[in-house]
């Protein structure tokens, strides 16, 4: 069975420690999801390319990029979208291509030149459900906020202050 | 060579001849010192060669003679023929193209080959479009391509004799390994181990391309041509009938994986092939248990012995049973004669991807050894040699951590301990030697669906250097070794930065030759493992260094061309998991080193 990852829970524009700190002031929690963020941040509904990390953690879509990407592209793309001897690196492509571009490849496939060939993603549902958390999730990367490996999920810690009853 | 049609004619009454003993030509031509005419060097697998104009005291002065562009940017694995023709046959990655290069005008084109091949096969390949080499028997090249067609080319001409269909890349097959020609058949296997393909071996008749037999490597007995009154695991009949469907899940063997894409080995005396089987299917353990408790999937990761004639199995022996972390079967069955607790015994040793040396006895398929040679693996203590079983941790286990849970620190990677990268066999120092790879991974299985033609893995994985020990190179990532197949021991290790990904050659001039991913070619000491000459090529080496003799002449022949898996996954270089999130790679990044780009490289001694 494919497993189709919930859609992005924390839909934030790329914030910066200060809009995040913002936030978590106003005590949004991920299972609150879209709506309330939207209305605290006054941000326009999120879009592919946005993701949210504090202190090395993500939000669940961009944590979800990292997995699909994980399964489904590292195997040319090599790991934490750096590229390889095989494939280039999606880290690159991300910043230089716009969401509409960087999905279009993805569902298409590229043929670059005879034996230079990326498939088509068109009947991977799975991989079709993530183009905009991958997008999310290269974008981090390239902008440098966040490293190698596999992240941790913000809502963690909201989970973990929830227990602390820091939340309002 | 002249092409006077008397010569062709006569050259095919030859074949004719020869129909009922192909191999008898493969088999002469393996006992000439001077050529190279099968890809290991010969049916043992041994990549030994007599020659000794290039030895210990001059190697120093080796220099190349000419180099060759493929034209070709992929991973370049396997190396050159040299049947005495005065030419060398290479390959390419896909497209597959084949060389004729001569010898005597430094690399002048002959012929060439190119298939033509629906690229959309390109991406069913797991891990880089590579190739690991041509197969010659009586003027025939024969070649697997990458789109699942058998060919066998005139060696004289490049002329297309047949084609054959040995699969379906809409389904997830491919095929990358070496063809080796036993008798009158050519034998062949696929890959496709990450799509849910059913592993198959499969011989052809060298003379027309009709298949002769074909052995499934999971199914009924009758696919997979087993008797289990007769056939023996560990020296004892199997007894139950069927294994290949009852150790798995309702249907799931269907799609088990079980590609016997590595490499075959063949004991003339015993007219016995031997190979390996690669993963069961999904990475994802779980998907392949019974009734939610582990079950073998045979018969995948198991070293078959079947005769080449018919195809039956003579014994089998499982190395290992429910795989948790992707350790394909399919390492090379080095054929050695060993003197073991002070008997002369037909032996066949491993250097496995397990990261255990085993020790078999290839007549009856007994295990006599089971040794790490690469001291970090820990998915395992140890195996019993008695049921043949390892003693699997628990701890690293990742069927009992379970389904999304991420298991860490696992040694070896699935990369392995080691990969394709043949090792060679001295009889004169009665050891092995090998490239390995000295990398680790965190593994976490996930539910997958099974689709036609789509990779069916169920698990990600993230990859880390394996931990050092005091002495060795701070971060290293892959050895050079020689390896004590009877003693289970490590006589001499060489750390290199990365996975040593080529295949080695040992000498009667006391040399052993490795390539590494950076681009060395690199001599040394076949005592000591003194490293004595290295010479840097183009790219990063993940072929085999072939050695042959013309005319008085010792060569020396490597394809470069970094790629494989090896590229795909070092090239960034490894996280370190000590490091906190976005700190710098303290760890080596292949892409800092090397570039793609298919080389050939011939190497003499100047004055020779």
């Amino acid at each position: 069975m494919i497993l189709t990852r919930t859609p992005r829970q924390l839909g934030v524009d790329v914030l910066g420690t200060l809009g995040i700190m913002f936030l978590m002031a106003t005590g949004v929690t991920a299972q609150a999801a879209g709506n309330e963020v939207e209305k605290a941040s006054s941000q326009p509904v999120a879009g592919p390319g946005d993701y949210t990390v504090i202190n090395g953690k993500v939000d669940q879509g961009t944590y979800d990029g990292y997995i699909a990407y994980t399964r489904s592209c590292m195997a040319c793309h090599g790991p934490d979208g750096l590229g390889s001897s095989f494939a280039p690196s999606l880290i690159q492509a991300a910043e230089r291509r716009s969401f509409g571009d960087f999905s279009h490849t993805v569902a298409s496939g590229l043929e670059i030149q005879p034996g230079r060939v990326m498939p088509s993603f068109a009947d991977d549902e799975y991989v079709l459900n993530n183009i905009e958390n991958i997008y999310s999730y290269m974008k981090a990367r390239g902008a440098g906020d966040l490293g190698r490996g596999r992240p941790k999920v913000i809502e963690e810690e909201v989970a973990a202050n929830k227990n602390n009853g820091e939340q309002d | 060579m002249l092409r006077y049609p008397g010569l062709v004619m006569t050259a095919a009454g030859l074949m004719a001849a020869s129909l009922a003993h192909a191999n008898q030509n493969q088999l002469d031509l393996q006992q000439n010192p001077d050529f190279w005419a099968t890809q290991l060097g010969n049916y043992q697998g041994n990549r030994y060669s007599q020659l000794d104009q290039i030895n210990r005291d001059n190697v120093q002065d080796l220099r190349a003679q000419w180099q060759f562009s493929t034209g070709v940017l992929r991973g370049h694995e396997g190396g050159p023929l040299y049947v005495g023709d005065g030419r060398l046959y290479i390959h390419t990655p896909f497209p597959n193209k084949v060389f004729a290069l001569d010898l005597e005008d430094e690399g002048r084109i002959v012929w060439s080959y190119e298939p033509d091949q629906d690229s959309r096969v390109i991406p069913v390949y797991c891990c880089d479009t590579v190739n690991r080499g041509l197969a010659y028997a009586d003027g025939k090249l024969f070649l697997n391509q990458g789109d699942n067609t058998v060919i066998a080319l005139d060696a004289e001409s490049g002329e297309l004799l047949w084609e054959a269909e040995n699969g379906d890349h809409t389904e997830g097959e491919t095929m990358t390994m070496s063809p080796l020609v036993v008798h009158d058949k050519v034998i062949v296997g696929n890959s496709g181990g990450e799509f849910g393909v059913r592993g198959h071996l499969t011989a052809y008749n060298v003379e027309t391309g009709e298949m002769e037999w074909r052995g499934y490597s999971q199914g009924s007995d009758d696919e997979v041509l087993l008797d289990p009154e007769t056939t023996t695991m560990l020296g004892e009949p199997i007894g139950e009938a069927d294994l290949g469907i009852s150790t798995w899940p309702e249907g799931e063997w269907e799609r088990g994986g079980g590609a016997p894409w590595g490499w075959v080995t063949y004991d003339p005396e015993l007219d016995l092939i031997y190979y390996g089987t690669g993963n069961p299917g999904t990475w994802n353990p779980e998907q392949r248990t019974i009734d939610g408790e582990p079950a073998d999937n045979k018969w995948a990761i198991t070293v078959f012995a079947r005769d080449p004639n018919t195809g039956e199995t003579k014994w089998v022996y499982q190395k290992v049973p429910f795989d948790e972390w992707d350790y394909d079967g399919v390492n090379e069955n080095q054929l050695i004669d060993v003197e073991f607790e002070g008997e002369q015994r037909k032996g066949l040793a491993i250097i496995d991807r397990t990261g255990f040396g085993f020790l078999m006895d290839r007549e009856s398929g007994e295990l006599l050894v089971a040794e790490k040679f690469a001291p970090e693996t820990n998915w395992a203590d140890s195996y019993d040699l008695e049921t043949g079983r390892p003693n699997v941790s628990e701890e690293f286990s990742t069927f009992r951590q379970g389904v999304d849970v991420n298991t860490t620190n696992i040694c070896p990677t699935a990369m392995g301990a080691k990969n394709m990268q043949p090792s060679a066999y001295s009889p004169e120092t009665g050891l092995l030697y090998a490239g390995i790879n000295r990398i680790c991974m965190n593994y976490e299985p996930f539910e997958t669906e099974y689709v036609a033609g789509q990779p069916y893995v169920g698990a990600t994985l993230t990859m880390m250097p394996a931990p050092t020990q005091e002495g060795d190179m701070e971060g290293r990532m892959g050895s050079f070794i020689a390896w004590d197949p009877v003693a289970g021991e490590t006589v001499w290790e060489i750390d290199e930065r990365f996975a040593v990904w080529s295949g080695a050659l040992a000498t009667a001039g006391d040399l052993a030759f490795y390539g590494t991913l950076e681009g060395y070619m690199k001599a040394v000491d076949i005592e000591s493992g003194e490293e004595l000459w290295r010479f840097k090529t183009p790219s990063g080496i993940i072929g085999n260094i072939n050695t042959f003799q013309h005319e008085g002449k010792q060569y020396i022949g490597v394809l470069s061309g970094v790629g494989g898996w090896a590229g795909i996954g070092l090239a960034a270089g490894l996280e370190d998991p000590e490091e906190g999130l976005g700190a710098v790679s303290a760890f080596s990044a292949l892409k800092d080193y090397t570039e793609l780009g298919g080389i050939l490289t011939v190497f003499a001694l100047p004055d020779a």
